[in-house]
């Protein structure tokens, strides 16, 4: 039997929900991620955390698919692929970008730091709430260009014509690279007590 | 407040790139369990509906929005509900252990916390905003689109980063 | 060695193993349909009937006439060459990478099936006969060819499906056909066909 194991909205698939949701808090919380500071850095280029753990965590996952897929643990085409609507999506992340700058939190980490009892945190939470509430609620007049522009489950390596394998390898030599770098500019622009006292939960 | 451990300091983070391997082996056992990713956005999208349908039920029906997260039944067995569930979850542990937890508003030190609040609340509702269009937030779309190679995952990444970087340029004072 | 180390030099190794390995799919359970549907589309699915008889003829390396009905039908008649594989044992083939199969059946929808299912399995030089047996029955077998015109071009093809007609043993009659423009022979050839797409 291949994997995925678990179906849609069976018990097994709510408690692996469960289970997975606790990993993935703890591992943001680990990095810091729930604190608002430390993510903000990410956009003042002092603090780049953000870029490192979140390409780190895409290109372990992306070799890790790609790899279970290839010996045939993993049956790919049974792992849902979020689709694409390409002006949607680019409007959305451009105001979703907007929101975050402001907010100094993403969903995700929100709830993080709602967790450890940061209140800017609980903030963002009901913001969120009140924000896809009145935008769901509106959304019927935008309802074209919300459908607009659909692709399907479309990857990058159909859209570019390439093998997987190929794609795959590119987007980890660029995360690499992009690791050497930001390890350059963090460098460059901190002094080196405070970078130290920077990894610790202390105001500097 | 140091609940499991006699830590009168915080811990200190973990290194970023294995913080990021541990992330990405839990994405990972999500495709292997249970053949999707992680998330976040959504689950506030079921609650809004949740929320609606309660208020206006007819109404929430009838929007095609709300109605896509209303035919799973009740909000808790929603995926991503469960899933944010566990996020709070396993970050309290987290904190718990790591001496971490701290009743605080997090803010630049020129600003208020009134003021940091009101921004929070601002932030999040425009990203509400943005969530519902791109159809997720950086844990779907980023981590999860990122990982499986979705095209519209990559576009939703470029927008996102490069909209927060010019708006983080022009609040620069908010946090140093 | 650092930790960060070991994991940038695991993460260059990982990517340059995928880079060689190329796709994540072993052999498709993954179906790349807009591969399969531009095929389609592009008419490179199929051949027919006089293609497939010159192939036969020429006897095209590696080719495989593969003929998906039952065992009756096929005894009662078969192309040339052809092999009986029923529809549920074709996965079970396994075509060596320099084989060119085509499959056929009575009226090619089965074997237009049977083409779908082998390139969902990943091999590649597959074709079905457009028209099956009707078709080579009508093309090759029996095919009906226009009285000799006095035009070079026109009569060398004339001659040529003459030819192939009474090397697979068929009798081509000859009959009324509209001549379409003085050179065009192409046209000559093809003929309307029933079937749509």
């Amino acid at each position: 039997m291949s994997a995925p194991f678990f179906t849609s909205g069976s018990t097994g698939d709510l408690a692996a929900a469960l289970v997975i949701g606790i990993g993935f808090g703890a591992c943001l919380e680990r990095s810091g991620l729930g604190s608002a500071r430390k993510l903000m850095g990410q956009f003042n280029l002092t603090d780049l955390t953000v870029f490192k753990v979140m390409f780190t965590a895409i290109i372990t996952a992306m070799l890790g698919a790609f790899f279970l897929s290839r010996i045939g643990v993993l049956d790919l085409s049974k792992v849902y692929v979020p689709e694409t609507w390409i002006l949607p999506q680019l409007v959305g992340g451009v105001v979703f970008g907007i929101g975050f700058a402001i907010a100094g939190l993403c969903p995700g980490t929100s709830c993080v730091a709602a967790a450890t009892g940061r209140g800017d945190g609980f903030a963002v939470v009901f913001g969120m709430f009140a924000g896809v509430l009145a935008t769901g609620l509106a959304l019927p007049l935008f309802e074209s260009f919300f459908r607009s522009t659909p692709r399907g489950g479309i990857t990058l390596p159909a859209i570019l014509g390439a093998p997987d394998g190929v794609v795959v390898f590119g987007i980890v030599v660029l995360a690499l690279a992009g690791f050497a770098v930001a390890e350059r500019i963090e460098r460059r622009v901190i002094p080196s007590e405070a970078r130290s006292a920077k990894s610790r939960n202390l105001h500097v | 407040m140091n609940l499991f451990t006699r830590r009168t300091q915080p811990q200190s983070y973990a290194d970023p790139y294995v913080a990021g391997v541990c992330l990405g082996v839990v994405l990972l056992a999500s495709f292997v369990l249970v053949g999707r990713g992680l998330g976040a956005s959504g689950a506030f999208a079921a609650a809004a509906a949740s929320t609606s349908s309660l208020v206006a039920p007819a109404a929430a029906h009838r929007n095609f929005f709300f109605a896509d997260h209303l035919d799973s039944g009740s909000i808790w067995r929603d995926w991503l509900v469960i899933e944010l569930l566990g996020v709070v979850i396993g970050a309290w542990i987290s904190a718990a252990l790591a001496g971490r937890i701290r009743k605080d508003v997090e803010r630049g030190p020129s600003v208020s916390v009134r003021s940091r609040l009101a921004s929070a609340a601002v932030g999040g509702a425009v990203m509400g905003a943005g969530a519902v269009f791109a159809r997720g937030c950086t844990s779907g779309q980023a981590l999860t689109g990122g990982a499986l190679m979705s095209v519209g995952s990559w576009v939703f990444v470029a927008g996102a980063f490069a909209a927060a970087y010019a708006v983080a340029w022009v609040r620069r004072g908010a946090w140093s | 060695m650092t930790v960060r180390r070991l994991l940038a030099t695991l993460a260059a190794g990982a990517a340059l193993l995928a880079l060689v390995l190329g796709t994540s799919k072993p052999t498709g359970t993954n179906i790349d349909a807009v591969a399969l549907a531009n095929d389609i589309e592009h008419q490179a699915d199929h051949v027919t009937a006089e293609e497939l008889g010159e192939w036969i003829r020429a006897r095209k390396k590696g080719l495989r006439v593969i003929d998906v009905r039952s065992d009756s039908e096929f005894a009662e008649f078969h192309v040339a060459s052809a092999e009986r594989v029923a529809l549920t044992d074709l996965a079970k083939l396994k075509p060596a990478a320099d084989e060119t199969i085509v499959l056929y059946s009575e009226g090619g929808a089965h074997a237009a099936q049977g083409w779908v299912l082998l390139r969902a399995l990943g091999h590649q030089h597959v074709y079905f006969l457009r028209g099956g047996v009707l078709d080579w029955m009508e093309d090759v077998m029996n095919p009906v060819l226009p009285e000799r015109t006095g035009i070079a071009k026109t009569d060398s093809l004339i001659e040529q499906r003459s030819a192939l007609s009474k090397y697979f043993g068929g009798v081509p009659r000859t009959g009324a056909v509209a001549l379409p423009e003085a050179g065009s022979a192409r046209a000559l050839i093809t003929k309307t066909k029933r079937r749509g797409c």
